[in-house]
């Protein structure tokens, strides 16, 4: 394999079981007389690769399997056929409010996380460098998530992930969140990362996003790649398509 | 037993130790009597017991120990697989956005539990001792029965939570007939009568009970027969659930 190709898909092919109309429950089952799940494919035959430091879009409808081909490409979908060979380690999928637990503190969702992104051990450094780049208040902080607004969910979940160091961000729709200020330190932030040579795989339905962080991108549409190119080529379908 | 080498390594400690630390954490957040909680509902048990089977001329010597070592253990199991049927579920937001594995869920759930455990025990032995009961070395014992009553928990949890993925009644199911089970185990009481008794042979729980109670209140060893029985029971539900478990794991993400 190339030593430049950080990720290479080759043909995979994901699908998921899909609840059949009516069937939810034990007692469905055995009144209905129906299998409670169908077979639905989610992905076919997908084939990408990505280069080491190369910022990849994915763009495409709702539904369309983004978010399917960034869990299957970080190994937390497996795929049924094709293969996916990845050198090197990724950062937490950041998707909106992903992996906070309400009930906890800020504090103690970041010490949480840390651990099970598989930090063994946390210094205060690192949480001061979170709490630094999310600008959240020690109060907010001792606060349980419940609590937090939306735009302060997106800016700690965000600040918690960035402060991985991992090879390989993904980012799945949470620039749209937060206020203005927080989404161009975010910007500067991702500009900042791809400077120091790491790969994002970026998901947006904001073209123009699309358009200036990445260098390639693909659009999928119910599971099938349709177009690839490079960014500004795949922004400027993307907006065709509406 | 795939799942169980994936555990050596020092990361995986880590996270299935943040992840219990997270169940203690949650399990007594905005509680008013918080650890507490975990002896209310013992004692409130015990009372109704007392009060039921007093004046019983056939119960057991030392009622009140008898009853509450059966019952620590009890709670235990009921804790512990009320909380873990849904652990796969609730930990959606985990699941989708990291690859760690669906495992590490049900057992921090019985860890956490074996925590409690472990501080409610405690806290017997001091009591006990308070009643002017003096232990031997013996009562070490019960520490290889919790190890076999966890492994035979986290076998029944891995079953439970996986299927309550796609069937979400499965909690409740469970939850409904678990007042049932407890009544048919021998803890209030040392057997059924004679013509009941094969429920309480087919009662798995039935054999850890009697086993643990040996070991805590009367004045008899385990013996080797009662401790296979346990051997065989934990075992053969921690590898039916696990195979029910890896069967189920790859479709997780999609239902939940």
């Amino acid at each position: 394999m190339d030593s430049d190709i950080i990720i290479k898909v080759e043909n995979v092919h994901v699908s998921f079981w899909q609840n059949n109309v009516g069937v939810y429950s034990i007692k469905d089952l055995i009144t209905q007389h129906k299998m409670p799940f169908k077979t639905k494919t989610i992905l076919n035959n997908i084939s990408v690769d990505v280069r080491r430091g190369e910022s990849l879009g994915i763009v495409g409808r709702n539904g369309s399997g983004k978010s399917t081909l960034l869990r299957t490409i970080a190994g937390i979908i497996k795929p049924d056929k094709g293969k996916i060979t990845v050198n090197g380690t990724f950062a937490p999928i950041l998707a909106l409010g992903a992996g906070l637990e309400s009930e906890l503190t800020g504090y103690e969702n970041i010490s949480l996380l840390l651990a099970l992104y598989g930090r063994v051990k946390v210094n205060s450094n690192a949480i001061e460098s979170i709490k630094e780049f999310s600008e959240l208040s020690d109060e907010v902080l001792c606060m349980p998530v419940k609590q937090y607004s939306s735009g302060m969910v997106a800016r700690l979940a965000f600040s918690i992930s960035l402060a991985n160091e991992s090879d390989i961000l993904i980012i799945d729709e949470v620039l749209a969140v937060g206020d203005q200020g927080f989404q161009a330190k975010c910007m500067d932030k991702i500009f900042q990362i791809k400077a120091q040579g790491k790969t994002i795989l970026f998901v947006s339905h904001f073209p123009e996003y699309v358009a200036k962080i990445c260098n390639n991108a693909i659009m999928l549409d119910h599971g099938e790649l349709i177009h690839r190119g490079t960014s500004e080529e795949i922004a400027e379908n993307y907006r065709q398509l509406f | 037993m795939q799942s169980i080498n994936k555990i050596h390594n020092v990361q995986n400690i880590t996270r299935i130790y943040a992840l219990s630390k997270r169940n203690v954490i949650l399990r007594y957040k905005n509680s008013l009597i918080g650890f507490f909680w975990g002896f209310f509902k013992p004692l409130l048990y015990l009372f109704i017991f007392i009060v039921i089977f007093k004046d019983n001329p056939n119960a057991p010597p030392n009622y009140i120990l008898f009853v509450t070592s059966g019952l620590i253990l009890w709670f235990f199991f009921s804790n512990v697989t009320g909380q873990a049927v849904g652990s796969i579920v609730g930990s959606a937001g985990l699941l989708k956005s990291l690859n760690i594995p669906a495992y590490f869920f049900p057992l921090s759930e019985t860890i956490s539990e074996l925590f409690n455990l472990l501080l409610t025990l405690v806290v017997f032995l001091f009591i006990m001792n308070w009643f002017g009961i003096v232990y031997s070395p013996r009562i070490l014992l019960v520490i290889p029965l919790i190890f076999l009553f966890a492994i035979f928990s986290l076998g029944l949890n891995l079953f439970l939570c996986s299927i309550n993925v796609f069937f979400r009644d499965v909690g409740i199911i469970w939850n409904t007939i678990q007042p049932a089970l407890f009544f048919l185990t021998p803890i209030g009481y040392r057997e059924l009568p004679g013509k009941y008794k094969f429920i309480m042979d087919c009662n798995p729980i039935y054999y850890f009970i009697k086993v643990g109670r040996d070991t805590l209140c009367e004045p008899i060893v385990p013996s080797w027969h009662d401790w296979r029985n346990c051997i065989i029971i934990s075992v053969g539900m921690y590898l039916a659930g696990q195979f029910v478990f890896n069967r189920l794991k790859n479709q997780f993400i999609s239902a939940i």
